[in-house]
């Protein structure tokens, strides 16, 4: 399968990874990274070559003197060695001491508190597997839903809320920032920001159940202006059927078993057990950043969810092609 | 004939008492570890309470404090009984042995009886809420000890009754006060937490 | 002690041979085996049921190996459709469980079991029937999450079994039951071993070896033995805290009624990190142990690596928050867990250090044990190093649950604990078969090992900094794992064929190795002193020291204890600082009634799964075994002082 390929054409910047940082947060903790990664290669190369110059002098000892007389030790390379020791635990509470403040500081210009009070705030809220992202707004009817794919303006500070409707699961987008746990009947506050307009993904990392590794989602960094009519979109109902095929497939949407875990907005289907559908076809993946949002896969997605992700919690759902045809036509209308 | 230095340990004593005898060690072992329980479990109580908005829940009545100090004092005097065997036994006295062990484990037989007074009485069960669960497991599982060593007493007494008694039977009644003492002492601590002090608290 | 009681004498040092034919003869009276089966399971000596621990541990090794292997061939590319993601998640839930609660655990506390009463010159440990009760319940533990396995109801929520995943909404049927069950049982068992050595430890040494003479190993498994005890309760409360939730309807664990999902990750990280610590001391004890033979010099440091064995004990205790920085806990109290996760690379580093200096002021021989003590130190060190990077709460935020922090612990768990326990198996199997292992066999094991392990483990540090997380059954190709993962397979294979090796030679050496001789390796400590494989009663006369390496002194004026019954199991009690006589105690002999003991336990903890009436049914059962334990047995010679009624 080819699932993300078509990404790299829509601007996806690189792949998840700790080490490509795209924000401030992430490139402070890559910083972080390399200096830890050189004083501890430096460490353990000092140690290493203690060690082999240790196994070098002990075999010629050994050639020269023999294995007799085990008790005897010659006092002043006793006394050599433990003053050797001695500068090196020195050495290794100042260096460790080191780290501490690096770490620290860096803990802090991280931290939550660094946030605006008035900046966007958007709440996370975990599913067995799947993402929904909840944009607050002091004006109810300004809220928004999107779920498995996060819009954020670029080079402003998001803050995230996180919980969970069911199990731990945890926020991560590696070029952006660390993990916060989602955790059932708790909120956690980070806050992140992406200095570089892009698409980055982001994947689940605490284990919670069959599908914890098809539960990614996508974070799209955008200038403001197009993220502020993204969102005016999203705020919108779904739009009326155009196409008789259309109003066909949306009769098939209503009286199959989606509406009791799906909503589509401007329909009698209201549900919150599954993702929100309102505005499926502007999302460029399926199942939680797991298929590109293709006719093809979405047919087969709702035909047989259970082959792409076992174990996921949409049933199959058996219908006549051109039923199904008529439900694709339709979803896809859903821009 | 060349001569070797030994060292003749025929003379040294076989029973010995406290620190000395290595079962003694083992009781104290197993009273660490199930104070470490004890304390994991309180932690585990403060940890709940600490995330509560309100501790104890609405509607919660516990047994009222008359009957859970009267209890409280029994095993404190049981404590004492058991000292006293404690103290018979390292003087080798079998007759006052047996009559403070018969004292111990009544004392122990009445606190079981309270106890169950004590459970009937709270308003709410393991399954109410967190705060229901965390308080019968803490009461339960100490009953759980209370119950055991009192039938461990029992057995003792049906031993030393019918005999045969050895010596070593000398130590094990002398280590067993020092358990005895820690599931009583251990109760003091979980009367306060439970029992005494949320009461001081609400209006 | 009323030193008059001690008497030094002198005696001939060569009696007669047949004097000495008679109390041999006497002793094995006393301290030989039952007949038959049932004499078999109510086997108590240390030394067998140390063998059967051990067999049993590595048996659970190869089991836990094999899931490995299964899980790295699913990973070796994109998109596997070999395991269903039901089916890897139990296999990684079962590979960490059998490897921890299973394997390293147990088998650290089989060699303390096997070695400490020899090391300390005693006939046996202090609780014989406590050790075949812990061993039986171990093996009903094992058996019950294999069975469970067999069964399809293997536990998949992770060998920590995070909440509320693991709870009763999110895990129906019995798998977590199972799971909860094995580690009440695994933890009984530990627990009492624990006990027993540490109780073994403070009471029985052999005059002379006060506290500071004792062998570093007999040290780690006293500071581990502690530990357990201040450790274990924590998963034991969690894990009943869980069954509970599970099967009595509690709300420890549920938010909806007050109950906190933190909370278990609390209690268990307060056992969980402890753990590493009971796993990885007893190793260090092994390779202080090897070191010494091998580079024919007292260690370096004596003193300084027990304070470091302390120092890591205390420390140990303060840092379980590490695996929790992501449940964004508040910044202060993270920064204490990780400057105290810091502060422990500094007695790591001490003993690092000294081993150091003792192989720099010595005469190096390179036999296998020593190769793998070598190994341990390279591989440890590059372990314990990025275990410091993930003590930074913000380096952690990033590699957390990742492949970074797996490849961290089996850097430190393989390096750190398999390594020297391999170099032990080669060091004392000699001791306990009395053959050889193969040299040359050992030298391919060593580095089908060496290299196998760091080609499987290298490149998982890489996948987790590129973002792969951990417990995944399958990767998307555009990921760019694929080339890394591929590799960490092959690697384990390479692995496997080390440690197909090393056991194949275990065997064949069991039969065809060379005979070795009390002391083939010209070691240091008691151990050595009495024949390979021991004698059933330990020594023929017990020894006495008067330094810290006794086989290295001259011995011909070092005291023997004379005196103890030989007619019945008497090992001589001493002072637990000084080490100096104080009485003799008699220690239980064979006895079915732990076997029966550990059945009706097991039975109870596993019928519990299925209905909470088995736990007072369970209880009055017990009773009577427990009884039949403890009643006076004639044939003890004890002083009676009231006759049977
Ligand atoms: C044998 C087992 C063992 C050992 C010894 C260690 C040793 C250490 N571990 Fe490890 N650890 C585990 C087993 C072990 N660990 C396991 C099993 C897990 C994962 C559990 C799970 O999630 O499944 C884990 C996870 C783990 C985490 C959590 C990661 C996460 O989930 O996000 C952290 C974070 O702080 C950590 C830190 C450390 C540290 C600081 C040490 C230190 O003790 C290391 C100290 C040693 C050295 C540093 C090297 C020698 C020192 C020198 C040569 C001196 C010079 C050094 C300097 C100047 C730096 N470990
Ligand atoms: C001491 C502990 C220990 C040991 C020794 C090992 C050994 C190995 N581990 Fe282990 N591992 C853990 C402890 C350990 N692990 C833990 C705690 C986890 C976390 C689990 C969790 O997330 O819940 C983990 C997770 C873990 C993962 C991550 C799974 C995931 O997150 O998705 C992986 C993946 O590669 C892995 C691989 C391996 C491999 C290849 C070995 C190899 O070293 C194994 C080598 C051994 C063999 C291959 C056996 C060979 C024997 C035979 C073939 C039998 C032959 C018989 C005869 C000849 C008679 N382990
Ligand atoms: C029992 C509940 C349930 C029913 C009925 C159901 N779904 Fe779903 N659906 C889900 C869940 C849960 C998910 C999320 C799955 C995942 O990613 O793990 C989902 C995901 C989807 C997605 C992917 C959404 C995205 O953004 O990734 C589509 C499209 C979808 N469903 C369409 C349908 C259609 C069409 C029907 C009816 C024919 C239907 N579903 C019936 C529960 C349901
Ligand atoms: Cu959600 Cu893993
Ligand atoms: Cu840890």
């Amino acid at each position: 399968m080819n699932a993300l390929a078509f990404l790299a054409g829509s601007g996806f910047a690189g792949r998840q990874s700790a080490l490509n940082p795209a924000g401030p947060q992430a490139g402070r903790i890559e910083d972080l990274w390399w200096l830890m990664f050189w004083v501890c290669t430096a460490v353990f190369v000092l140690v290493m070559l203690f060690f082999i110059a240790g196994m070098v002098r002990g075999r010629r000892a050994r050639k020269e003197r023999g294995v007799e007389a085990p008790m005897s030790v010659e006092p002043g390379v006793e006394r050599r060695m433990m003053r050797t020791i001695v500068a090196a635990v020195a050495a290794t509470v100042i260096t460790l001491f080191g780290l501490l403040v690096a770490s620290v500081a860096t803990g802090r210009s991280i931290s939550p508190l660094r946030v605006p009070e008035d900046a966007l705030t958007v709440k996370v809220i975990g599913h067995q597997w799947w993402w929904d992202f909840e944009y607050q707004h002091p004006e109810p009817y300004r809220i928004i839903r999107s779920p498995n794919e996060l819009h954020i303006p670029v080079g402003q500070p998001v803050r995230i809320l996180t919980t969970s409707a069911d199990v731990i699961h945890s926020f991560w987008v590696p070029n952006l920032h660390g993990k916060l746990d989602l955790i059932p009947g708790r909120t956690a506050d980070t806050w992140i920001q992406a200095d570089r307009p892009g698409v980055y993904r982001g994947q689940c990392a605490e284990f919670c159940g069959h599908q914890h590794a098809h539960m990614g989602f996508l974070v799209i960094a955008e200038p403001p202006e197009r993220f502020a009519a993204w969102w005016e979109r999203q705020r919108q109902p779904a739009p009326e059927p155009a196409t008789p095929l259309q109003q066909r497939g949306r009769q098939v949407f209503l009286s199959q078993a989606c509406p009791l875990c799906h909503t589509i907005q401007g329909t009698d289907a209201g549900s919150r057990v599954g993702p929100d559908l309102t505005h499926l076809a502007s999302r460029r993946t399926l199942a939680a950043g797991t298929l590109p949002n293709t006719r093809g896969h979405l047919g087969g997605w709702i035909a047989d969810p259970q082959s792409t992700k076992p174990g996921n919690l949409m049933p199959p759902n058996p219908m006549k092609s051109e039923d199904l045809q008529a439900l694709l036509a339709y979803l896809e209308s859903l821009r | 004939m060349k001569q070797r230095p030994v060292i003749d340990v025929s003379e040294l004593p076989s029973v010995v008492f406290g620190s000395r005898a290595p079962i003694w060690w083992g009781v104290v072992g197993l009273v660490t570890i199930e104070s470490m329980g004890f304390a994991l479990l309180a932690a585990a109580y403060f940890y709940l309470r600490g995330g509560a908005s309100e501790w104890p829940p609405p509607g919660v009545i516990n047994p009222p404090l008359a009957l859970t100090t009267t209890a409280l004092l029994v095993l404190l005097a049981s404590s004492f009984c058991m000292h006293e065997a404690a103290k018979a036994a390292k003087r080798a006295e079998l007759g006052r042995i047996l009559r403070w062990l018969i004292a111990t484990a009544g004392l122990g037989y009445v606190f079981l009886v309270l106890r169950g007074f004590e459970f009937a009485s709270m308003s709410y069960e393991w399954r109410s809420h967190a705060y229901g669960s965390i308080v019968w497991v803490i009461v339960g599982i100490h009953t759980l000890h209370i119950l055991t060593s009192a039938v461990e007493k029992t057995i003792f007494i049906v031993l030393f009754i019918r005999g045969p008694v050895e010596d070593k039977h000398l130590t094990d009644v002398a280590t067993n006060e020092v358990y005895w003492h820690f599931v009583s002492l251990s109760w003091l601590v979980f009367y306060v937490i439970l029992y005494l002090e949320p009461g001081f608290f609400r209006p | 002690m009323s030193p008059k009681s001690v008497v030094i004498q002198a005696e001939p040092e060569t009696p007669e041979a047949d004097l000495l034919d008679e109390v041999h003869h006497r002793l094995e009276g006393a301290w030989r085996p039952e007949k038959g089966f049932i004499g078999w399971l109510s086997e108590v000596r240390h030394t067998a049921i140390a063998k059967r621990f051990i067999v049993t541990a590595f048996i659970f090794f190869a089991l836990g190996g094999i899931e490995a292997l299964l899980m790295r061939i699913q990973l070796s590319r994109p998109e596997n459709g070999l395991l269903s993601p039901d089916l890897y998640n139990q296999l990684f839930t079962m590979h960490g469980t059998t490897m921890m609660f299973l394997f390293a655990v147990p088998i650290m506390e089989a060699v303390g079991l096997y070695l400490v009463p020899l090391m300390i010159g005693t006939r046996e440990l202090a609780f014989p029937r406590l050790i075949n009760y812990s061993y039986w319940i171990y093996l009903i533990g094992g058996l019950l999450l294999y069975s469970g396995f067999f069964l399809s109801m293997a536990p998949d929520a992770g060998w920590f079994s995070y909440v509320p995943l693991s709870g009763p909404e999110y895990s129906p049927g019995k798998r977590v039951d199972v799971w909860a069950q094995m580690i009440t049982f695994t933890e009984v068992s530990g627990l009492a071993t624990s006990v027993t050595l540490i109780v073994t430890i403070f009471k029985q040494r052999a005059p002379g070896m006060s506290l500071n003479r004792m062998p570093l190993f007999v040290w780690t498994q006293l500071i581990t033995s502690l530990m357990v005890v201040f450790a274990m309760p924590a998963v034991m409360v969690s894990s009943s805290l869980l069954a509970m939730d599970r099967l009595i309807d509690t709300h420890f664990f549920n938010p909806g009624e007050g109950g906190d999902a933190i909370l278990w990750q609390h209690l268990f990280w307060f056992f969980g990190h402890p753990e590493v610590y009971i796993i990885f001391l007893p190793a260090t004890g092994f390779v202080s142990a090897i070191i010494v033979p091998f580079t024919r010099r007292p260690i370096f440091g004596y003193n300084a690596i027990v304070l470091s064995l302390v120092a890591t004990s205390f420390i140990g205790f303060g840092l379980w928050v590490h695996h929790m920085f992501a449940t964004g806990l508040p910044q202060l109290g993270q920064s204490f867990f990780t400057a105290a996760s810091i502060m422990i690379a500094i007695p790591s580093g001490v003993q690092i250090f000294c081993w150091i200096a003792t192989l720099w002021g010595g005469r190096i021989r390179f036999r296998t044990p020593m190769l793998f003590v070598l190994g341990f130190i390279a591989i440890f060190v590059a372990g314990g190093l990025t275990g410091v990077m993930l003590a930074a709460v913000p380096l952690d935020l990033q590699v957390h649950d990742t492949f970074f922090v797996v490849a961290h612990f089996h850097y430190v768990l393989i390096g750190g604990a398999v390594f020297p326990l391999i170099g032990a198996v080669y060091f004392w199997f000699p001791k306990m078969t009395g053959r050889m292992m193969s040299e040359r066999a050992g030298k391919w094991s060593f580095w089908l090992l060496f290299a196998g392990f760091n080609l499987t483990f290298f490149p998982m540090y890489q996948l987790g900094l590129q973002g792969m997380p951990r417990r995944v059954y399958t990767y998307l190709g555009e990921s760019g794992w694929t080339d890394l993962n591929r590799l960490a397979t092959l690697g384990g294979l390479v692995l496997t064929a080390g440690v197909v090796v090393f056991i194949l030679n275990a065997l064949w050496s069991l039969r065809h190795g060379a005979i070795a001789g009390d002391n083939p390796w010209d070691a240091d400590t008691l151990e050595w002193e009495t024949s390979s494989p021991p004698p059933s009663y330990g020594f023929l006369y017990l020894p006495t020291v008067h330094g810290r390496h006794p086989l290295w002194m001259p011995r011909e004026n070092q005291p023997v204890v004379v005196g103890l019954q030989d007619n019945r199991r008497e090992v001589l009690v001493t002072h637990t600082l000084d080490a100096e006589p104080d009485h003799r105690d008699i220690v239980a002999g064979p006895s079915i009634w732990p076997f029966v003991l550990a059945l009706v336990t097991g039975f109870t903890f596993i019928t519990v799964i299925f209905t909470p009436w088995a736990l007072p049914w369970g209880i009055v059962l017990a009773i009577i075994p427990l009884v039949c334990w403890f009643w006076p047995r004639s044939d003890m010679g004890r002083v009676i002082l009231k006759e049977k009624a």
